[in-house]
């Protein structure tokens, strides 16, 4: 056992706390306000070569590995949910999705500017009527000589609205449903066919662009299929197992930046004559975030390690995402009580973090499906084989 | 072209708390940050590398018992770094046994065209070592640069660089410069550039305020470049993963194979410590606006008086 | 034990009901977008007499009991939370003050126009080094012959920004006070308000008072009686409070029952699944608790006397109730619970604030434990 880091991943979280404070965290406010992407700050964060953190160096990547994905998740989830959940679509499920089943050519054409972040990337999986339920899309491709046409929408896709290459799933043959009807697609939105239909409004993570998209004979040549014919499905949640990890890297920077603002705070604030870190009401939900957040930091970069070393790690991704989340919003949730009023206003990074916490239990797979495939897991070790 | 830039690390402030009372200084969190100045030295290295393209070497400013600054400015663009490795004293002072092993690392380098420092320590405030540098090796030096460049100057396709220093910094020349603070770096490029001969400290004053003068000097030359001049630029991804990965990225000097022992001996000790004397505590005013504005105007009529 | 509601406020609930439904769930969204409180949609609560709900009728309000002014509050907030704390405020913490601690003179001149909405009321507590800590005050008042000059500065007043009354606290000679303020009054300035995280209509300002001079005759109550005025209007809020966040979390479960019942993943309603089952009831557990204590609680409250540790721990249970439904319920909704077109992510920030506003949680849990030990002749300190 060795829980220290190593020197390279010790030397990367300090490049990209640096990054994340001085870039990142001047914006946060303002891109929550102004419901704006940060797109030249996302670009900059690309040149520094950040946003190919996990993947191999022959693509453009920095090889540092999934235990390095997972400090600069921490690190900008520590500063800002937004830009944690631009930059973990397009690396964690966008760009994830081509690292784990593209073949060299389609690594080379569009996982290097990707690693490079010199274009951004999307992952395409939610329909309106296929949320939870992922295998019940809807989005038709049909196979028209060295070509797909692709009809149908996304919502809800993260970074739709500006994302350069997209990995969208669709179905090939409706008579075989999940096993071998589904296939994965490489969708760049420059073609023909491809638009954004809308931008939501939401509650939080509004600096980061969540849209509806729709494909309307959209012409998707044979060599942009994504893995095999027909094993799309299988693709898509190898991509949301590794997004999943990651989330509960965001989460736990979140949770941390809670533990510092509450701390400071309760260090600064005096009520009835003293701190109200002397008050035992404020200690325990310090001592409580700490706890869970320390409990969640040996998770994270445990599954991460069993990443790196090519364990399995399935449902151990679901459990980071789903505790991480809850952390997450726990620790907010007390931050914005030991605040009291000023918690309250949007001048001040609690209320925002409090909007932000909230969407890491519902997207990617929300905790009650994490909590399935938790179950699933567990009850196949003793033989019984769960439906959803 | 060769640049050495010699660089040096400090315990992050912002780990540590002062306790007056306890006359101590706690740590709560050891982890070491660049040198702030010496920040700025290493980007003004890489942006003289990125526009006349140079060899860009680092060299510690103190003898440190790890490398990772040396790493770091690997990281960031360097192209060599050599751990000097070996003893003096028990303290970061010894500018004086440092400029003696520096020199003759310089020496066994064969030499370089320009080295570039931080012109201060943030903890202990030093500044000698740049001095020290140019006055071992006999070049000229400039001290506290806040932007460096290099020209060849065609008809001889010599060397010259050009570095802005703040106007105060220097008395041996007097030279008034422009109010117009808005333009003052461009503008003071176009009207004022003194040339100077080697060995002489440039600069220029001015009556109040801020201002800059350009001053050039020929090639070998120090310069140590102000803290907070220039912003460092981060890491490549990828360099920073090689360089930590690899354990040979830094060379490894033996400081007893540089120099003598004689030359190592430490000429300075410690002998305790002591805090500067406590600042007046501030007041809190109270009472209405108008109260307060007259309460706060007396108070600084009085301290005027002072 | 009789649990039923009279003949009469079932009646009056079924009026709170349509209105909510008619007037307020139209605009709700949209008000809290534009962060106002349409004063068209005060004047119709003030026309049903709601403005005045619980005055008695010499001063033309709608002598409300207790338990029909909780209904009331719990159907204004099912729709919007902060329509209910706004008028809430008006009622509870300003015009019941007067009512209970003025004047003849005062209840004659303010009571009237407050029950028919001509003037709305805000109470300036709070203030920058004051929150939870009262009695830390740095609002002075001084004394000048017959009258009385305020100085200071509030924040988080409610209803500044629509007020036309303020009920200001400042510390005097014989301690804590109460003065009744006119917006007009010179000196007195409605300055920032803070953008907030949810109750986006109510409006929150900084109040400044900068040698604020009115009559002594403005005083409510006795000299030095301040802080008993402060606690009873703290005690009325409450429970005010409480009632508004059974609305909301009533609501919610609604919506999000809704919801479940339609939304088909897996081949089914999502209401088919235990997780979903298990939000649902959980939320509907609590809710019908809360009910239950808060009615409990009314019903105390209109039989006098002090009922200051039900009104704590009324509110602290409902602002857990309300988080903890409205955070389940976003769950239920997935995305669309998350999404500012869907009225449940309002509902979730809205839920928050009931936590802080009116005193924090932790607080009023203080208060419940003085109580507790008070029985036992031991005196907490905060």
């Amino acid at each position: 056992m060795d829980f220290t880091f190593s020197p390279e991943h010790t030397a990367l979280r300090r490049m990209v706390r640096e990054f994340a404070e001085n870039e990142v965290a001047p914006l946060a406010m303002q891109m929550d306000r102004q419901h704006r992407v940060p797109l030249e700050m996302i670009r900059r964060l690309g040149q520094t070569g950040l946003l190919g953190v996990c993947f191999p160096q022959e693509y453009g990547g920095m090889g540092a590995g999934e235990t390095g994905y997972c400090i600069l998740m921490e690190e900008l989830g520590r500063v800002c949910t937004s830009t944690a959940t631009i930059v973990g679509a397009h690396i964690g499920i966008g760009a994830m999705a081509i690292h784990l089943d593209g073949n060299d050519e389609q690594k080379r054409k569009y996982l290097t500017p990707l690693a490079r972040g010199e274009k951004i990337a999307a992952f395409g999986l939610t329909e309106s009527g296929a949320g939870s339920d992922a295998a019940n899309i809807r989005t038709r491709a049909v196979r028209e000589g060295d070509s797909w046409i692709l009809d149908g929408g996304k919502v809800f896709i993260t970074n739709g609205g500006h994302a350069d290459i997209i990995t969208v799933m669709a179905v090939t043959d409706p008579s075989l449903g999940a096993r071998g009807g589904i296939t994965a697609f490489i969708v760049e939105t420059a073609w023909e066919g491809f638009s954004v239909a809308r931008e939501e409004d939401k509650m939080g993570i509004r600096g980061s662009s969540t849209a509806e998209l729709v494909f309307e004979e959209l012409r998707v040549p044979h060599e942009n299929v994504l893995g095999k014919v027909g094993e799309g499905f299988i693709t898509f949640m190898k991509a949301l197992d590794m997004g999943r990890l990651t989330l509960g890297a965001a989460s736990l920077g979140g949770a941390q930046a809670s533990l510092e603002w509450a701390v400071r705070w309760a260090r600064t604030r005096r009520q009835f004559g003293v701190e109200l870190a002397h008050k035992q009401s404020v200690q325990w939900m310090i001592a409580n975030m700490a706890t869970e957040i320390e409990a969640l930091r040996s998770l994270v970069y445990r599954v991460a390690w069993m990443v790196d070393t090519g364990q399995p790690f399935g449902q151990l991704a679901a459990m980071c995402k789903m505790y991480g989340s809850e952390v997450a919003s726990r620790a907010i949730d007390m931050a914005l009580q030991i605040h009291g009023g000023l918690g309250l206003t949007r001048d001040f990074p609690i209320e925002r973090g409090f909007r932000d916490a909230r969407i890491a239990e519902i997207y990617e797979g929300t905790n009650e499906v994490q909590r399935i495939v938790i179950a699933t897991n567990i009850f196949r070790e003793h033989g019984v084989r769960i439906r959803p | 072209m060769r640049i050495i830039v010699v660089i040096g690390r400090v315990l992050d402030p912002a780990g540590i708390v002062v306790n007056r009372r306890a006359g101590r200084i706690f740590v709560n969190r050891e982890e070491y940050i660049l040198q702030p100045a010496d920040r700025c030295a290493l980007e003004a290295a890489l942006r003289v590398k990125d526009a006349a393209g140079a060899e860009v070497i680092a060299l510690p400013r103190s003898l440190l018992p790890d490398d990772d600054v040396l790493r770091q400015a690997l990281a960031r663009g360097a192209d060599r770094a050599i751990h000097l490795v070996g003893q003096v004293g028990n303290l970061p002072y010894e500018d004086a046994a440092m400029t003696r092993v520096l020199a003759a690392a310089v020496q066994r380098l064969g030499g370089a065209d320009l080295i570039l420092t931080g012109a201060t320590t943030l903890d202990t405030g030093q500044s000698q070592l740049g001095p020290r540098l140019a006055e071992a090796l006999g070049w000229p030096q400039i001290l506290g640069a806040w932007q460096v460049t290099i020209q060849r100057v065609s008809e001889s396709a010599k060397w010259m660089m050009q570095a802005v220093v703040m106007a105060q910094r220097a008395t041996l020349k007097d030279v008034i410069l422009s109010d117009r603070r808005e333009r003052r770096i461009s503008w003071l490029h176009e009207r004022e550039t003194l040339r100077c001969a080697q060995g002489d400290i440039f600069g220029a004053v001015r009556r109040d305020g801020a201002g800059y003068v350009t001053v050039e000097a020929d090639l070998p030359a120090v310069v140590t470049v102000a803290p907070g001049a220039l912003k460092l630029r981060y890491p490549d991804g990828v360099r920073l993963i090689n360089v930590y990965r690899a354990g040979d990225a830094v060379e490894r000097w033996e400081v007893s194979d540089l120099v003598d022992e004689a030359a190592l001996r430490p000429q300075l000790e410690k002998r305790g410590q002591e805090f500067p004397p406590e600042r007046e505590r501030g007041v809190r005013l109270s009472g209405t606006p108008e109260e307060m504005a007259q309460a706060l105007a007396e108070t600084l009529r009085q301290r005027m008086r002072r | 034990m009789d649990f039923a509601l009279s003949d009469e406020q079932r009646m009056f609930q079924q009026m709170f009901a349509d209105f909510a439904t008619r007037e307020i769930a139209p605009r709700a969204e949209e008000m809290d977008h534009a962060e106002e409180l349409p004063p068209e949609l005060l004047r119709k609560a003030a026309e049903q007499g709601f403005l005045g709900a619980t005055l008695p009728e010499e001063v033309f309000g709608a002598a409300l009991d207790y338990v029909s002014y909780v209904l009331l509050m719990e159907a204004l907030a099912r729709q919007s939370l902060s329509f209910a704390v706004a008028l809430a405020t008006h009622i509870s913490l300003v015009a019941m003050s007067i009512l209970e601690h003025g004047s003849q003179a005062q209840r004659e001149e303010w009571l009237p126009p407050m029950a028919d909405g001509e003037v709305i009321g805000a109470f300036a507590l709070t203030e920058p080094d004051a929150g939870s800590d009262a009695a830390a005050l740095q609002t002075r008042v001084r004394l000048d012959g017959q009258e009385a000059i305020l100085n200071g500065v509030k924040t988080w007043v409610t209803n500044g920004e629509s007020a036309g009354l303020f009920l200001v606290f400042a510390q005097g000679a014989e301690g804590m006070e109460a003065f009744l303020v006119p917006r007009d009054t010179p000196g007195l300035t409605v300055g920032y308000r803070e953008p907030t995280l949810g109750l986006r209509s109510v409006s929150f300002n900084t109040l400044y008072l900068e040698g604020c001079r009115l009559p002594l005759a403005q005083r409510l109550g006795e000299p030095g009686s301040g802080w008993t005025i402060a606690q009873r209007a703290g005690d009325r809020m409450a429970i005010a409070l409480a009632a508004a966040g059974l609305g909301l979390a009533a609501e919610s479960l609604n919506v999000a029952a809704q919801f479940a019942s339609e939304r088909v993943q897996f081949g089914v309603p999502i209401a088919q699944k235990q997780a979903i089952q298990n939000y649902i009831a959980e939320a509907a557990i609590e809710v019908e608790a809360l009910r239950a204590l808060l009615y409990r609680t009314a019903w105390l409250a209109e039989q006098g006397g002090d009922y200051s540790f039900d009104a704590s721990a009324v509110k602290v249970f409902a602002a857990r109730v309300a988080r903890n439904v409205t955070n389940r319920m976003v769950q239920v909704m997935g995305g669309y619970g998350y999404m500012e077109d869907y009225p449940m992510a309002r509902k979730y920030r809205d839920a928050r604030m009931l936590g802080i506003i009116g005193g924090p949680t932790e607080l009023h849990r203080v208060r419940v434990a003085r109580h507790i030990f008070a029985e036992r002749d031991l005196a907490i300190v905060p």
